[in-house]
């Protein structure tokens, strides 16, 4: 029996709790990017893993300098979105940014993108990456949170199968990502190990539809 | 860095050490525990038998169609801006890649996993050619600062301990590290890889697909090392062998619900990527990724047309293969592979790098069937690895498989050496089961296990006076003895007749049957092991028996399941064959299923009773329940620790390799002592000799019997 989309986000959020990530469901846009907000302001900001030309805090855990302002990238908001979630990072000591994420390589504090669907069976998110700003923002980013609309939740991964060639499809070309949890590792002595060189958490924003 | 045995002498000594590596034992013991258990886990979610089919009928059916897939991949790859080469050979795709590199002034490059990179030998050619190549992924960087080669396919370096880690990092960084610290070693490389992924002008990945509907290729990955390897340099190459082509995406969806549960017990992976054309790239000139595919033949297109051995493509180098093996568990993945690693890695050895350094290596398989089991494809792992060893010995000769075989090939001369065994052997026994008084200087690392002693009389010459007379039977049952109990434990088929007595069944035992033909099948003994299933099949040929049973469990994979492929193109065998196998029953199957006895049938007197799980009867023949509900019906079953894992017999194997097969015997008769039990039971002569021989050295207090004898011994009068 197909399930409810009811049952879909209760397993989603199961599966979503045994990969480490964080699940929160938002009924608005807004609420959304005040929790993003939040996050952002009240996690230690970024260590830099390279070399930045930019004001720099104390050293982080890691060794390595911090931004003394944090980095808050969101490349595939809307204008007035992002607007509205610089608006929420005023007198905060956040920097919103949407574009050029490359001049930040060294490493950022949170990227915002959007997921395309969500797999219940193994609480994946599919992305569509192809823009490179997007991607990274998934990438250099210390917390992942991605904005995901609840009712486009399915239950495996060969039921969005479509989806996924509607990407590929008459000779486009793409870059799309399954997310399903931090970066992790179990490479040595195969105890699990979260954030290696991708995201050390990762917050999924179930959207209202 | 990568180096196979050269001598069994050779690998022996290499044995002795990761044996005596108690770190690498203690990690692969805990490992495999788990393993088993979660992976458990993560299939009751899906339909592992049936994703299994599935993959396995797709990549046939992508095996057939290589040249195809190949052709419009490359099609729809170049419609999108990639380049794509096909690279005939390692140098090949060395040269291609190294090309690649020069034209796009290349100075640095990062690399994410790939065992198709590990198989060419890459690295070494492009630092030879001035390039500054940098693994990317924790394990393999760790591996490349050590100059060593990968232990696992998924975990490739496993084998190491996190102090030897740190060593390698404070060589690396020049500062102290917490050794003790998991979690913040791993973070040494985020800190330590950043600046790397951004000096780097190229990335080189693998590909865990390559899509041919839409030329895409994707990468299965849990670091997000993959996705800085494929984003941040101007030039991405990706290599992947021909095997990687799938026609669509839809077998790649399918493939993911088992490659990660296998690998790694999770669901997914953190990232799949689907790399579909070169795509924008800010630090490409054009803003464009300078984005390669090469694929890699290497023998994969003669492998393709070879009828038995197609199957290996089905592989999807999950490494589960490993991951539930025993031998790997005692001695690790540099032991137990050149390059790629587990029982396909013994395949791919002898393919793709030469039976040079196979033949030592592909020995080293017990036969436990643990791998056939988990494979993602389906593949008859320990079969293929048989195989091999027969193409070995026609292409090399095997001496003493040879004596062995011209022996056992002829019953008379076979069964009066065994005879005279039991006379030559009298000064050493002292009149019990076991050859007491062998002199210890012919036992070296044999000497693990009391040896058994070749019975008296044997059961062919037990029979005339042990045929029971039975009128009107309920039905009619052949016995096939098999050597261990026909000559070591007649008393074992003795007790199976006392119960077909009881429930009047009436039995033949023809006497032209031999040995079934496993052990020469196990030394690549092929043509003798086909002239004694012959002769086996012709021996129980017309007598339209019910049942034709066999008390040994390793016998009965092979009649049933072995000899139709032995057999398979022998056109006046074929229906004999197939008649003959489908007639074979173990024991357990016969007695609970086709006799249906219970506990009716049977005395308890509560008697605390463990079992030991025969590979070939539980993984199989899938044989579970049966002679665990017989042990209820007779006493008071109590589970053992790790039930199904090989006890360390696996025939000839033992003799081969006797200081495995020793520790695996130690594992198993600590996990019976946790039990408590008085009496062991097992469906197999051959464990029997294993665990009998193994309890009598360690004096323990517990006796080892074959089921047959319990229940004769409960038999209701």
């Amino acid at each position: 029996m197909p399930e409810t989309n009811q049952e879909l986000i209760e397993n989603f959020k199961a599966k979503a709790a045994l990969v480490n990530a964080t699940v929160v469901e938002k009924s608005s846009l807004a609420e959304a990017l005040a929790y993003i907000v939040d996050v952002c302001d009240t996690k230690q900001a970024a260590q830099l893993l390279s070399d930045e030309n930019v004001e720099k805090g104390p050293n982080g855990p890691l060794g390595c300098p911090t931004r003394a302002t944090k980095i808050l990238a969101a490349p595939d908001l809307d204008g007035d979105s992002f607007t509205k979630l610089e608006s929420l990072c005023e007198g905060k000591n956040i920097s919103c940014i949407r574009e050029n994420l490359r001049k930040h390589l060294a490493g950022i504090d949170v990227g915002v993108s959007y997921a395309e669907l969500g797999v219940a069976a193994s609480a994946t998110c599919m992305a569509k990456t192809d823009r490179e700003d997007v991607r990274l923002a998934g990438m250099i980013s210390e917390i992942h949170v991605i904005l995901l609309d609840k009712t486009k939740l399915y239950p495996d991964l060969p039921s969005i199968a479509p989806q996924l060639r509607a990407h590929m499809s008459d000779g486009q070309r793409s870059y799309t990502t399954f997310i399903t949890g931090p970066s992790r590792t179990a490479d040595i002595e195969r105890v699990g190990a979260i954030g290696v060189h991708g995201p050390l958490e990762l917050h999924i924003i179930l959207l209202e539809g | 860095m990568h180096t196979a045995p050269t001598s069994a002498s050779d690998y022996h000594k290499k044995l002795d050490e990761a044996l005596h590596d108690d770190f690498l034992r203690r990690t692969l013991d805990t490992f495999a525990v788990s393993y088993r258990e979660s992976r458990a886990a993560v299939f009751k979610e899906v339909d592992e038998r049936g994703l299994i089919k599935k993959i396995a009928d797709a990549k046939d059916y992508a095996c057939q169609h290589m040249d195809e897939l190949y052709e419009q991949f490359k099609g729809e790859a170049e419609k999108r801006g990639v380049k794509v080469h096909l690279a005939k050979d390692a140098a090949d795709a060395r040269r291609i890649i190294a090309q690649i590199g020069h034209e796009n002034n290349v100075r640095r490059i990062v690399k994410s996993k790939s065992m198709t990179a590990e198989e060419i030998e890459l690295n070494p050619e492009l630092e030879r050619q001035g390039f500054i190549v940098d693994e990317t992924d924790l394990g393999e960087w760790i591996i490349q600062l050590r100059h060593e080669g990968p232990s696992h396919m998924v975990m490739p370096a496993i084998h190491l301990s996190r102090y030897q880690v740190a060593d390698v990092f404070e060589k690396e960084t020049g500062e102290k590290q917490d050794r003790e610290d998991i979690q913040r070693l791993v973070k040494v490389a985020r800190v330590q890889l950043r600046r790397k992924f951004i000096a780097a002008d190229m990335g080189i990945s693998g590909a865990n697909f390559a899509v041919a509907e839409c030329g895409a290729m994707a990468t299965v990955t849990n670091e997000g090392n993959a996705r800085m390897v494929t984003t941040l340099p101007r030039v991405h190459v990706a290599i992947c062998g021909l095997d990687k082509l799938i026609p669509t995406l839809d077998q790649a969806l399918t493939t993911l619900l088992v490659l990660p549960r296998n690998a790694t017990a999770q669901r997914l992976t953190s990232y799949v990527s689907w790399i579909c054309g070169a795509g924008e790239c800010a630090s490409a000139t054009g803003g464009e990724k300078v984005m390669h595919i090469v694929f890699l033949d290497n023998g994969r297109t003669t492998i393709a047309k070879d009828p038995l051995f197609k199957q290996i493509f089905r592989c999807v180098r999950c490494g589960a293969c490993a991951n539930v093996c025993p031998v790997f568990r005692l001695v690790g993945g540099h032991k137990m592979g050149y390059i790629y690693i587990g029982a396909i890695g013994l395949i791919l050895t002898y393919f793709f790098h030469g039976k040079d350094k196979a033949k030592i290596l592909c020995q080293n398989c017990v036969g436990c069937e643990s791998c056939a089991n988990v494979c993602a494809g389906g593949i008859d792992l320990p079969m293929l690895i048989r195989e091999i060893r027969s193409r070995l010995t026609e292409e090399e000769g095997n001496a003493p498989g040879a004596l062995m075989s011209a022996a056992m090939k002829n019953r008379k001369i076979f069964h009066s050496l065994l005879k005279f065994a039991s006379f030559a052997q009298k000064p050493f026994t002292g009149g019990t089961q076991f050859q007491r008084h062998l002199p210890a200087m012919f036992l070296g690392k044999h000497g693990f296990k009391a040896l058994p002693a070749i019975a008296d009389k044997s059961f062919r010459d037990r029979w005339p006076n042990l045929k029971p007379q039975v009128t009107n039977p309920v039905m009619r049952i052949a016995i096939f003895a098999g050597c261990a109990q026909d000559f070591v434990y007649p008393e074992q088929l003795e007790a199976f007749v006392s119960i077909l007595k009881a429930k009047n069944v009436a039995v033949e035992f023809p006497m032209e049957q031999t040995c079934c033909g496993l052990p020469l099948e196990m030394m690549g003994q092929r043509a003798s092991a086909k002239d004694v299933a012959k002769q086996n099949i012709n021996a129980f040929f017309g007598g339209n028996y019910d049942a034709i049973v066999t008390l040994c469990a390793s016998c009965a994979s092979h009649l049933k399941y072995t000899y139709p492929h032995l057999l398979e193109n022998d056109p006046e065998m074929a229906g004999r064959v197939r008649d003959f196998a489908d007639r074979v029953m173990d024991f357990s199957s016969f007695v609970h299923d086709k006799l249906k006895m219970t506990k009716d049938d049977f005395t308890n007197d509560g008697e605390k009773i463990t079992y030991h799980a025969s590979c070939h009867l539980c993984r199989k023949l899938n044989v579970r329940d049966a002679p665990r509900d017989l042990i209820r019906d007779a006493g008071d079953y109590v589970p053992c620790d790790e039930e199904e894992v090989c006890c360390g017999f696996g025939g000839t194997y033992s003799a081969k390799f006797p200081e495995i097969s020793a520790k695996l015997l130690e594992k198993k008769l600590d996990n019976v002592a946790k039990t408590g039990a008085s009496r062991l039971v097992v469906d197999c002569p051959g464990c029997v000799m294993q665990l009998k021989g193994g309890a009598e050295k360690r004096h323990m207090h517990v006796k080892v019997q074959h089921i047959s004898e319990l229940l004769a011994e409960h038999l209701k009068k």
